[in-house]
């Protein structure tokens, strides 16, 4: 691995855009999201910047239980991410449907069916400190040496 | 606009705030004991009461199953909505979760289930599956045969006259066998929950203080 | 008649402003806004369908999830139109509980909302502060609770867990130091130059607008409409409460409201703590048939479910009536048309702090 491919990926995790979709959840796991800009949390602390812009994001937390009304949006969002590019499902609607997978809701879990899912945070919703670490657990693996797996 | 200068650069001169950024440092993110987290098990035999199976409000979350040396409750991660009504229904604690096994035994609270088996008279046919079927009948007939009927006054149920009579509904343990194998749905198992407490005693001084 | 629209601009379904998904559609004649058309159905999930034929230990959790923020008062609103239904008494001790957690649900709701519209306007500053203090908010709900959201907290009868005598002293100090910070940010707020700038005069909504919108919540009482199902429930009637009521009618009044029904809650988390007596915390008592129609005040206003159980205590039918929906409406056909810019749009529809999940279950 060359010095500049060991420099962009040093880079690359130290500066992280993080933007979310919510495809159907209870806002639960939407206000922990929020949570983590808090002081006590501070997610800016480890160069992760929310914001809700996917063209300029490099990971995409996806939220909820993937309605019906997403079923072709929730494609073109991920395609608009710029490469390299990773989602994190939060909470239990995108992996398993949560209390919602019930015969005759309007709901077609799991998310990973739609877009690859890199990692999976379990919890209903879960805490501010777990959707931190998941975000930072990816961030080392997914982003290394993103020029050379292309050649 | 000068106003708000001012005001912004005595917003930031304040004591508590230089002081804050100075020595400020991100807090320990600890999870606190107190929070609900996944049931672990305490090491408790399971009983196999299946209290926690049915009080579960999400789907697949908490299964019980069978391991060499007994019965283990297994709770998946991406099911489990971390109620703790497992916690509380269970009449062994053999899970635990943050301090609700711990409050369940100091203020004495419980869940206590009753069970009503529901038939709907215009869907039934009769065909006996729900009385073979039933593990309770299994045990107070053994020789029941595949139509429901019996001679044994001590099942739950059986086939009377083409139609399925309910004869002891306090037998019942709530496990909607029954309901899986009726072809119509014709029969529904109610779990019926109620959350109860017994009455602390109040302390002697607080009585006599003029309550 | 054919009009001449210069701009048609969509908002979202993805904006930076949103925290969910709604399309919000503008049209314009240069900066200005003269019609705005709101399109829903992102987030239909059919918590009405699904909580039918099931008994209430299944369908709190499905109530506690038509919106998280305020799961709370979900959670209450149906337990006790089933209480009701069912004749079942509450003994005074978890009713007193059950409003302090309402109360602490309702703090961290219009903290949340409160941050929101000061990010909005581009006051990160404001909005973090309030963001700290809801953290401390969220642990004391953590410390009644056990968790920090979705709390599970109340059951027929009573609630799950008892207050221990430590917590009350924490929770009484905590309650000291969020009011003597909230106290320093809502003179922030009060004063602020260029908070004012963004805030005073924009997105108006008259009293009779509001009547005629039917909004509820903050929303109507800060158009000078005294709205407020707290005044009709039998715990809040014993403890002393007014609801907060400001005629300023725009973006201003709304935050405003909010940050003055902070400092009403932590009156009524107080007066709660000095009237708790010792006693039991569960009544016991077995759901019943019957057929009410319930409501009680959601942070965001008048919340109602309609609820028909059978013979075995299970839900036959359901209807939710939310909060959001009106104040959204009123938020598309009133506050919004006129504002000068489209970044006052996005300011004027945060203030109104609509729910999305809610309004679409």
């Amino acid at each position: 691995m060359t010095l500049l491919q060991r420099i962009k990926d040093l880079v690359r995790s130290r500066s992280i855009h993080v933007s979310y979709v919510d495809v159907g959840s209870c806002n639960g796991c939407d206000i922990e999201i929020l949570a983590c800009l808090a002081p006590r949390y501070d997610i800016e602390q480890y160069g992760i910047y929310v914001h809700n812009n996917p063209r300029e994001a490099d990971v995409l937390l996806v939220v909820g239980a993937f309605t019906l009304g997403w079923e072709e949006k929730l494609k073109m969002v991920w395609d608009k991410i710029p490469e390299p590019k990773a989602a994190i499902a939060i909470g239990n609607c995108p992996i398993s449907g949560g209390v919602f997978d019930r015969r005759g809701s309007y709901v077609d879990p799991p998310v990973s069916k739609h877009i690859p899912i890199a990692a999976e945070v379990p919890g209903c919703p879960p805490r501010p400190t777990e959707i931190l670490s998941a975000i930072l657990s990816i961030r080392d693996t997914v982003f290394a040496g993103w020029e050379v797996k292309q050649r | 606009m000068a106003a708000s200068v001012f005001w912004y650069l005595r917003e930031f001169a304040r004591f508590e705030w230089v002081q804050k950024f100075l020595f400020a440092k991100t807090a320990p993110l600890m999870t606190p004991a107190h929070f609900r987290g996944f049931p672990e098990p305490t090491g408790k035999p399971c009983m196999h009461a299946l209290y926690c199976m049915m009080v579960c409000p999400a789907p697949g979350a908490i299964e019980v199953i069978h391991r060499e040396d007994g019965w283990v409750p297994r709770i998946q991660k991406g099911h489990c909505i971390r109620c703790g009504l497992c916690v509380e229904a269970c009449p062994n604690g053999v899970l635990t979760s943050g301090r609700v096994l711990e409050t369940v035994g100091e203020q004495m609270t419980s869940l206590v289930f009753s069970f009503r088996i529901a038939i709907d008279r215009d869907r039934c046919m009769g065909c006996g599956n729900c009385c073979t079927a039933c593990p309770v009948n299994k045990i107070a007939d053994a020789q029941m045969g595949s139509g429901g009927h019996s001679s044994n006054d001590d099942v739950i149920m059986r086939v009377q006259g083409g139609d399925v009579q309910v004869l002891h509904e306090e037998k019942c343990t709530g496990c909607k066998t029954c309901e899986q194998s009726c072809p119509n749905d014709a029969i529904r198992i109610a779990r019926i929950l109620e959350a109860t407490q017994q009455p602390v005693p109040v302390p002697a001084e607080l009585t006599e203080d003029g309550q | 008649m054919k009009r001449t629209v210069d701009v048609n601009i969509p908002l979202g379904p993805i904006h930076p402003c949103f925290k969910e998904p709604a399309r919000l559609k503008c049209e314009t004649r240069g900066e200005r806004v003269i019609g705005a058309e709101v399109e829903l159905g992102y987030m239909k999930k059919g918590i009405e369908r699904i909580m039918k034929g099931r008994p209430w230990q299944e369908v709190m959790f499905l109530a506690e999830r038509v919106c998280g923020i305020c799961s709370v008062i979900h959670n209450m609103v149906f337990i006790e139109a089933i209480e009701k239904i069912s004749g079942i008494e509450v003994p005074p001790r978890a009713a007193l509980l059950r409003v302090i957690a309402n109360e602490l649900d309702r703090m961290q709701s219009h903290m949340l909302a409160n941050f929101s519209y000061c990010y909005t306007i581009e006051h990160e500053t404001l909005a973090m502060y309030l963001l700290d203090i809801r953290e401390q908010v969220m642990d004391e709900l953590e410390r009644l609770t056990g968790a920090r959201v979705t709390c599970a907290y109340i059951v027929p009868g009573g609630v799950r867990c008892d207050i221990r005598n430590e917590d009350r002293d924490t929770l009484s100090a905590s309650l000291d130091r969020i009011e003597h910070d909230l106290h320093r940010y809502a003179k922030m707020f009060e004063t602020g130059p260029m908070i004012a700038l963004r805030s005073k005069g924009i997105g108006i909504l008259t009293e009779e607008s509001a009547l005629q919108a039917h909004v509820v919540g903050p929303t109507a009482r800060a158009s000078g409409i005294a709205v407020d199902m707290r005044t009709n429930h039998p715990t809040y009637r014993k403890l002393n409460f007014a609801p907060v009521v400001r005629h300023g009618c725009d973006n201003y009044a709304r935050v405003m409201v909010r940050f003055d029904e902070l400092s009403a809650s932590i009156g009524l988390i107080r007066q709660s703590l000095r009237a708790l007596s010792p006693g039991v915390i569960r009544g016991g008592g077995i759901c019943k048939a019957g057929t009410l129609r319930y409501s009680g005040e959601a942070p965001r206003g008048e919340l109602t479910y309609s609820i028909t159980t059978d013979e075995y205590g299970r839900v036959a039918e359901i209807q939710i009536q939310t909060p959001s929906i009106m104040n959204i409406e009123a938020c598309c056909h009133y506050m919004i048309i006129g504002v000068d810019s489209i970044a006052d749009v996005t300011s004027a529809f945060v203030s109104a702090d609509p729910c999305i999940a809610c309004t679409e279950r």
